[in-house]
């Protein structure tokens, strides 16, 4: 009964959502068509849709050195920024004192500083610290740059988890830390999931700070810096530029499908009622 | 209260859990931000070793500066415009989504897409929609709405900007509201069904209120993001027609990179930011007051 009173619904989210996602689709199918074709009718569908953009693509870039690349520079920053911004967002919002809502400013303060003013002295003391031209050392830089939208968005959600659950675990004699890790942190799955979600997609996806730190040698490079050459050098051919961007741009979109899902409600009221 | 006696608020412990993210910030953000800050007071063109330095003229200077005062202007419209829209199609986007579609997953993630599709791309995708592609369907449907210049006319070249940022950020503001929908409990909702609400009292007392920290930090996040506004100028039209749609990062750029006057775009930088924190501050402390509690 519920089926038909839904699929009219589900259907116009459905066209709601290409119309919205247009401009990329076009994109993207131009991916599948061969230069010439591209050129003569850029709306039209291909006529005999190839993947020969795309195996070119794979044999010229160095896919799994990239790929590689990615992983561990989304992994480490990832890790990182879900670690140290849980316990201080989730701290923070615990404690009501002046220098708690001082320190949260520090934290929040930094989403208002554009990046590209700051750039050259950013690269500067990156290379002060040995971290540029690093794979893992850009993971590591991704932490403090990560930190100010992580640490606001634990500081907000925190509040939706009570206060008797971590008083609790210190009355059962665990200490602070022992309390978050066992008790508060996996109540804040949902957030967590959220945060993965945003981190992994522009972690995985970003240009400006890869192009500054690893771009000068072809062993730290990135997928996405790749693609740009794409756009630069061969400007001419959108086939192989859009066939690159399709390849690099994939896992992280099937990973914002997978981790979606633990979003999910009633974790924290279920707790309560226990 | 009880806390006290277990050391619950004990300094040792408050370092603990926030000195490690505080000094990473620090690192990322405050250790460049004060090297650079150094650059206001002098000339220096971003080239050469030496940097002179110059005391408060480059501020004396920015304070008459036609440019800068313009961009000023243009960004404040981007800003309440942009902030507007985002929130409100949000919102709206993430309360649809919440009921309990099949396709709901597929569609967060669709118009997540343009999100992650930066600079170059959404710049080459949109001067071609607006250029070729509405020029094609003007021909075949004669609508007046695709004969409108969209990126050269002054008067509408800035929603232009405002509805492309719109377009390429929203899937960001929905997903935070989506996680704020689902920490809502569900006893409120329950509850407030079982009180006779419907659905629009239930929106408007119960799941908005309830929304409050999701509210205050896409509220917090787009205004971060209007004052950052870059890439979608500079890929569509690189401040232009004149310096219509010049935003304050751009115009920051432009000084520091273009016209080489490092040391005068660190200081209009410095100008904005002063600005925009006792904005900022003042808008938080507001918000952050009227959250909920669970």
């Amino acid at each position: 009964m519920k089926v038909p009173r839904r699929l009219p619904a589900e259907a116009a989210l459905g066209v709601l959502a290409a119309v919205y996602l247009l401009p990329v689709i076009v994109m993207v199918y131009n991916g599948f068509k061969p230069y010439s074709e591209i050129m003569t009718d850029v709306l039209a569908l291909p006529h005999s849709p190839t993947m020969g953009n795309f195996t070119a693509v794979w044999r010229d870039m160095d896919v799994p050195t990239l790929f590689f690349n990615n992983l561990v520079i989304t992994a480490i920053g990832v890790a990182g920024i879900v670690a140290i911004s849980s316990m201080a967002g989730y701290k923070l919002s615990r404690t009501r004192s002046r220098l708690s809502w001082a320190l949260f400013l520090v934290f929040a303060l930094p989403m208002l500083i554009p990046f590209q003013t700051i750039m050259i002295t950013v690269l500067k003391l990156a290379k002060t610290l040995g971290l540029s031209n690093s794979v893992v050392g850009l993971g590591l830089q991704y932490w403090g740059f990560g930190v100010p939208l992580a640490v606001f968005i634990y500081h907000g959600f925190a509040k939706t988890i009570p206060r008797e659950l971590d008083e609790a675990s210190i009355i059962d004699g665990a200490t602070q830390f022992q309390g978050f890790t066992k008790v508060v942190f996996p109540l804040m799955k949902p957030t967590t999931a959220t945060i993965a979600v945003l981190d992994v997609m522009w972690i995985w996806n970003d240009y400006l700070l890869p192009l500054v730190m690893v771009n000068s040698h072809k062993s730290t490079r990135t997928l996405t810096l790749a693609v740009y050459s794409y756009f630069g050098q061969y400007v001419s051919n959108y086939g192989y530029a859009i066939a690159a961007l399709v390849i690099a741009v994939a896992p992280s979109v099937i990973f914002f499908l997978l981790l979606q899902k633990w979003i999910v409600n009633g974790v924290v009221a279920g707790a309560v009622k226990g | 209260m009880i806390g006290k006696k277990h050391g619950w608020e004990s300094g040792g412990n408050f370092a603990l859990f926030v000195a490690p993210a505080a000094v990473c910030v620090f690192l990322a953000f405050y250790a460049p931000f004060l090297m650079n800050a150094y650059y206001a007071f002098t000339d220096w063109n971003g080239i050469q070793r030496a940097a002179r330095f110059n005391g408060i003229s480059n501020f004396v200077e920015l304070a008459t500066d036609a440019d800068f005062l313009g961009s000023v202007v243009f960004t404040v419209k981007f800003a309440v415009l942009y902030i507007a829209i985002t929130n409100f199609l949000a919102i709206l986007v993430a309360v649809l989504l919440n009921h309990k579609l099949a396709i709901a997953g597929a569609v967060r993630a669709a118009i997540f897409v343009p999100y992650i599709l930066s600079l170059v791309i959404v710049g080459f995708i949109w001067s071609f929609v607006l250029g070729p592609g509405f020029q094609s369907l003007a021909a075949s449907t004669g609508w007046g709405f695709f004969k409108v210049d969209w990126l050269g006319d002054l008067r509408v070249v800035g929603l232009t900007v405002v509805l492309v940022s719109v377009w390429q950020s929203l899937g960001f503001y929905v997903l935070i509201y989506h996680a704020g929908l689902q920490a809502i409990p569900k006893e409120t909702s329950e509850a407030a069904l079982l009180d006779g609400a419907g659905p629009a009292t239930k929106l408007f007392k119960v799941t908005l209120p309830m929304l409050g920290p999701s509210v205050t930090s896409c509220f917090f996040f787009s205004l971060a993001a209007s004052i950052r506004v870059y890439d979608v100028i500079v890929s569509l039209t690189r401040g232009g027609p004149g310096r219509a749609t010049s935003s304050v990062t751009f115009d920051i750029y432009t000084e520091a990179f273009s016209r080489n006057r490092y040391g005068y775009g660190t200081a209009k930088s410095l100008a904005v930011l002063l600005l925009v924190v006792i904005l900022a501050v003042v808008q938080l402390r507001k918000m952050k007051s009227r959250e909920v509690e669970a």
